[in-house]
């Protein structure tokens, strides 16, 4: 049932996006809302507004999460769409290999920056 | 079309001939259609008057045997099953269903498509083998139950929703709407136990996982069914399994036949004197 728990996967960080995107998107730019309602995001698009918040633990962590479901979404969308192509089994194996590695990689590269600063 | 009044139709037929042509070309008949006419009464005419080595299947003339299915202008139909007057034109272009091999001109190799259905074993799976093959008993399933997949057992197996199908378009190894809905009609059937044994073959990178809820199936299918919502019931089932939650409705229950009673109306025997 391999394909069955992939594509629940898929339908959970869908809606994982809707909600950690929807609160990154209304932090960065819907600060006149934000304030209507006392919140004070201090600039939240400047560079040091940024990396202050990597430092909280509950921000790194959302940017962390964020991130992960949405490298396995696309990529997953992605490697999905190629199959649909029907290349041969070895094509489909390297597309899947290489796919899984690239999301390692960017997962890695990516969050490198958040577990730094939480660590400083 | 007036009942009295004929009408001059031009059949744009695509043909092919794999011993003599390199690929398919168009030849045009003119046939006097009729009110009341389908599609497959033109083909019949042309066949047995103008052309006779034009090649297509035919059986039953009555939506239900499934031989007939083509593309008639750029729609999947079945031919026995559509007027010709529903198009209101006088130009028809038939072509072989899509998405499947073409034998020779309106015949399509359907040996794929068949092969895909068996393999999601398309009966009742009962762990009571002996029951099976020589039943003493019946299995007691509730109206509701049998509601439950009742549309998807009118599949005539035509093959028009894969022809329709976007997916069986690029992907050829999409197991197919086709399949997907018997699938799920065993499954949801309260007196099948084998949907363990069908899971493993629809949960492939080209099975189930691959419909996108386009709806052309449903949109084409000839008898009416719907089986978009088949596939998309299918998909809630496995995923409830997978993850262990949805509730599981019981099995059907085994119960003896209803006994032999006498009759309440005294009707004699035999009607016809000497008989035996």
């Amino acid at each position: 049932m391999r394909n069955t728990y992939l594509w629940f996967i898929q339908l959970v960080t869908g809606v994982l996006i809707a909600v950690l995107a929807g609160i990154h998107t209304v932090w960065m730019h819907l600060d006149a809302i934000l304030g209507f309602f006392g919140i004070d995001v201090r600039d939240s698009t400047a560079w040091h507004s940024m990396i202050e918040r990597s430092r909280e633990g509950i921000w790194a962590g959302l940017y962390i999460a964020l991130l992960a479901v949405v490298l396995y979404h696309g990529l997953n969308g992605l490697r999905n769409i190629i199959l649909e192509l029907t290349p041969s089994a070895r094509t489909e194996r390297i597309v899947t290999r290489a796919i899984i590695a690239f999301g390692i990689v960017i997962f890695a590269w990516a969050a490198y920056v958040p577990i730094l600063l939480l660590s400083t | 079309m007036d009942k009295q009044k004929n009408e001059q139709i031009t059949f744009r037929i695509q043909r092919y001939n794999p011993e003599k042509d390199s690929q398919p070309h168009f030849q045009e008949f003119v046939v006097t259609s009729s009110r009341g006419m389908t599609v497959l009464d033109g083909l019949i005419y042309i066949k047995e008057n103008l052309d006779s080595t034009l090649a297509f299947r035919t059986s039953c003339r009555m939506a239900i045997c499934g031989s007939c299915g083509m593309l008639i202008n750029s729609y999947p139909h079945l031919a026995c099953h559509t007027q010709i007057e529903e198009f209101h034109s006088n130009r028809l272009t038939i072509k072989p269903l899509p998405n499947l091999k073409i034998v020779k001109d309106l015949v399509v190799d359907l040996t794929p498509f068949f092969e895909t259905h068996k393999a999601i074993k398309p009966y009742i799976l009962h762990h009571d083998g002996k029951e099976m093959e020589k039943p003493t008993a019946e299995f007691a399933q509730s109206p509701q139950s049998l509601e439950a997949f009742l549309q998807f057992t009118y599949c005539i197996k035509c093959g028009i929703c894969i022809s329709a199908c976007p997916t069986s378009a690029s992907d050829k190894l999409f197991t197919g709407p086709q399949a997907l809905a018997q699938c799920y009609r065993y499954c949801a059937d309260t007196r099948d136990e084998g949907e363990m044994e069908r899971f493993p073959v629809v949960d492939t990178d080209h099975g189930v996982w691959h419909c996108h809820l386009a709806g052309a199936c449903s949109d084409a299918c000839p008898k009416g069914l719907d089986p978009a919502l088949a596939i998309q019931l299918l998909k809630r089932r496995m995923v409830s399994q997978a993850i262990g939650l949805g509730r599981k409705e019981p099995p059907a229950r085994i119960v003896p036949p209803p006994a032999q009673t006498k009759s309440k109306v005294p009707f004699p025997d035999f009607t016809v004197k000497g008989s035996k």
